[in-house]
């Protein structure tokens, strides 16, 4: 825990957006994108950044994003040609599918480091760029080799898995002529996958309980019979199933995503200048279930203000513990003329979530 | 009018410098302890409004202002005569957001009702054969290797059956091209289907309990009914189309609430479906002189096997989502065909 000067010290990223005013602009992009039969949709993606970017505030300067809808555009169409290719090989044969699957994981790692570069390279904060500066090796070696070697050992290994990822991410993440930095072993993501594994089965055990205390008849009646007995069995095991997978969800969700937002940004420098990240699993959890309700009981138009309650939690709860004065961090100068040409022409923006 | 406070970056180092902005004509002049400059507005880049976020003043050099005092900012732009964009005027109001709202709920509404089922149409009659042959085939592997058995009806009672359903006229020309396969179907029971290349597999559970021939025949009506309209094929398409959507809209707030709407909304065509493979079977049975009482009888019966092996009332898991529901008022449409 940092020290009480440390703390007064630390700049908190502060989110100013609010749901009422992103509604607006939400509804209004989902309109034109209907108009443009899609085509809006890349603007309307750099509308949507530009809003959480520029209402993003660290050490009393906001974050910008400066990406080209067009490069967005490019990126959607390869996403959606890729999609129905799969969909198409997949209802022909299971063995089409399954070349369709390896060739989609072969050039997946190549997507996402395009992806990594286009989106911070077209970040900026105080007027310097970041960027992502690994490489197609190194892309294959941690979204290819890496996820691999967790699913042949039954993911056993995918915490190694999971931080090496992180660690190619942070590492190779530029402020200006400045490295990120990561430091987080692979022994913490294996602990906090342990960890998780233990309320998985928590979980499961609950839900079959609970199954079992509100229907305790289902089991116990000695009158069952052959299929009878088969079938309020099976409706129990769907029970204990929807019960766990619903659970597992809305429980187990926001507590891991708290905890890999914790580990990874405590873990995380940038030159000297570390990183600290507080969320706490219990109020995360409380705006995923609020989020979740809201979603449901309006049919989806609680969406932006669901998305605005999560983002102000979230970024509220990351800050920057400054070792030395921020004012000094330089642009690349090397990188600002290369990367425009050619590389810039490279890049396009592909949706993934991480 | 005053200058107005803001920050200028030089794009060079992250230091601020607190800078006042003013308009001279229509040139925008920067004044600050080091920094002096006076540039046409015309070549700047000015962000737009964004609530509580600052604009931004862009310089062609990579050097930009952040600006905060955002009345005195937008007075300053006004009197330079620069409007807002038509988006962002949309985005002001909520009148238009209302409008958005409105023409957002129609589209989906007209999408699903009316442009999904002919976008599956279009696409349906398009794919490849070789597509459809391959998709068939796997269906039926998957399905011969975990669920079938080989049907145990005799190799005459099979060939019977299927000459006698190939010789009844029917209702169109253009027939689907069909081939009928028996099985034995193991753990569903009295069941037939047709897949997307024209293949219709009819179990020997379904053989038996048909009191007449005439039942069998107008099962197969019915699916063929399914194959004429493409119905399977469009299940798929509409199916991939949907889950699409409600997957990218519902983004990754809840994957788990993705994929109840999608069986809610699949449902309803479903339905629809079914009431089209009725009605060509009744066509098809009432051209050759067969009662559509016969496909009522038949379902009937199947629906009183069902009831009796789940108890009074029905599965619970079957009331909600069942793919052939409503089968009462399916049989009083057949009974009262004319």
């Amino acid at each position: 825990m940092p020290t009480d000067t440390a703390t007064t010290h630390t700049q908190r990223l502060a989110f100013s957006g609010k749901g009422a005013e992103y509604f607006r602009i939400w509804i209004v992009n989902i309109a034109l994108s209907i108009l443009t039969v899609g085509i809006y949709s890349a603007w309307a993606k750099v509308r949507r950044l530009k809003y959480f970017y520029l209402n993003t505030t660290l050490a009393d300067s906001s974050f910008d994003f400066h990406g080209d809808p067009l490069a967005i555009l490019k990126g959607r169409i390869i996403a959606v040609l890729l999609l129905l290719a799969y969909q198409l090989s997949s209802a022909a044969s299971p063995r089409l599918a399954m070349a369709a699957m390896a060739l989609l994981a072969l050039i997946f790692p190549w997507l996402i480091v395009r992806s990594l570069r286009f989106r911070l390279y077209y970040s900026s904060h105080r007027g310097l760029r970041f960027s992502f500066r690994g490489n197609n090796r190194q892309g294959y070696v941690n979204f290819l080799l890496y996820p691999l070697l967790a699913l042949v050992t039954a993911y056993l290994l995918a915490p190694l898995a999971h931080q090496r990822i992180k660690r190619f991410q942070h590492t190779n993440s530029w402020y200006g002529n400045t490295r990120f930095d990561f430091s987080a072993g692979s022994g913490r993501f294996f602990t906090l996958y342990l960890k998780l594994l233990g309320l998985i089965v928590l979980v499961i055990a609950l839900a079959a309980g609970g199954t079992a205390v509100l229907f305790p008849f289902e089991l116990a009646n000695p009158a069952d019979q052959g299929d009878a007995a088969n079938a309020r069995l099976a409706a129990y095991l769907l029970a204990t199933l929807a019960g766990g997978y619903l659970m597992l969800f809305l429980l187990l969700a926001p507590w891991f995503s708290a905890r890999v937002q914790n580990l990874v940004w405590n873990h995380t420098t940038l030159g000297p200048h570390r990183f600290v990240s507080d969320v706490q699993a219990r109020r995360l959890l409380w705006i995923y279930l609020g989020n979740f309700l809201g979603i449901l009981l309006t049919l989806g138009l609680y969406k932006p203000f669901a998305d605005i309650r999560l983002a102000r939690y979230r970024l509220a709860h990351i800050g920057l513990v400054p070792a030395g004065d921020l004012d000094e961090f330089m642009a690349d100068r090397q990188q600002a003329t290369s990367a425009t040409g050619e590389e810039a022409a490279d890049m396009f923006d592909f949706d993934i979530s991480f | 009018m005053n200058p107005i406070p803001a920050t200028y970056f030089d794009g060079v180092s992250a230091r601020p410098q607190p800078v006042r902005l003013s308009l001279h004509g229509d040139r925008l002049i920067v004044d600050g302890e080091q920094v002096a400059r006076d540039e046409p507005l015309a070549g700047l880049e000015i962000s737009e409004p964004l609530g509580a976020a600052p604009r931004v003043v862009r310089f062609a050099d990579g050097a930009h202002c952040e600006v905060r005092e955002h009345a005195a900012f937008e007075q300053l732009l006004r009197a330079a005569g620069i409007e807002d964009g038509l988006v962002v005027r949309l985005q002001a109001r909520w009148l238009w957001a209302l409008a958005a709202v409105v023409l957002t709920v129609a589209v989906a509404f007209a999408g699903y009702y009316r442009g999904l089922p002919a976008a599956a149409d279009w696409i349906a009659g398009r794919l490849p054969e070789r597509l459809l042959a391959g998709m068939g085939e796997s269906t039926l592997g998957i399905l011969d290797e975990h669920v079938f058995e080989p049907s145990a009806l005799p190799d005459a009672r099979r060939a019977q059956l299927t000459r006698t359903f190939d010789r009844l006229t029917p209702p169109a020309d253009d027939t689907p091209a069909h081939r009928i396969v028996f099985r034995d179907g193991g753990p569903i029971g009295a069941n037939a289907f047709a897949l997307p290349d024209g293949t219709i597999v009819v179990t020997d559970q379904l053989v038996a309990s048909a009191e007449q021939d005439e039942e069998i025949l107008g099962v197969l009506a019915h699916e063929l009914g399914h194959l004429e309209r493409r119905h399977s094929l469009r299940m798929f398409i509409q199916g991939s189309i949907v889950g699409f959507m409600v997957g990218w809209y519902l983004g990754d707030v809840s994957s788990v609430a993705a994929g109840l709407p999608t069986a809610l909304l699949q449902a309803r065509y479903s339905r629809g479906f079914e009431r089209e493979a009725d009605d060509y079977a009744t066509q098809m049975l009432q051209l050759n002189d067969i009662p559509p009482a016969a496909l009522a009888h038949i379902l009937a019966r199947m629906q009183a096997e069902m009831d009796s092996a789940h108890g009074p009332g029905g599965d619970p898991f079957r009331g909600y989502l069942n793919s052939h529901p409503a089968t009462g008022e399916r049989i009083n449409r057949l009974l009262n065909a004319r």
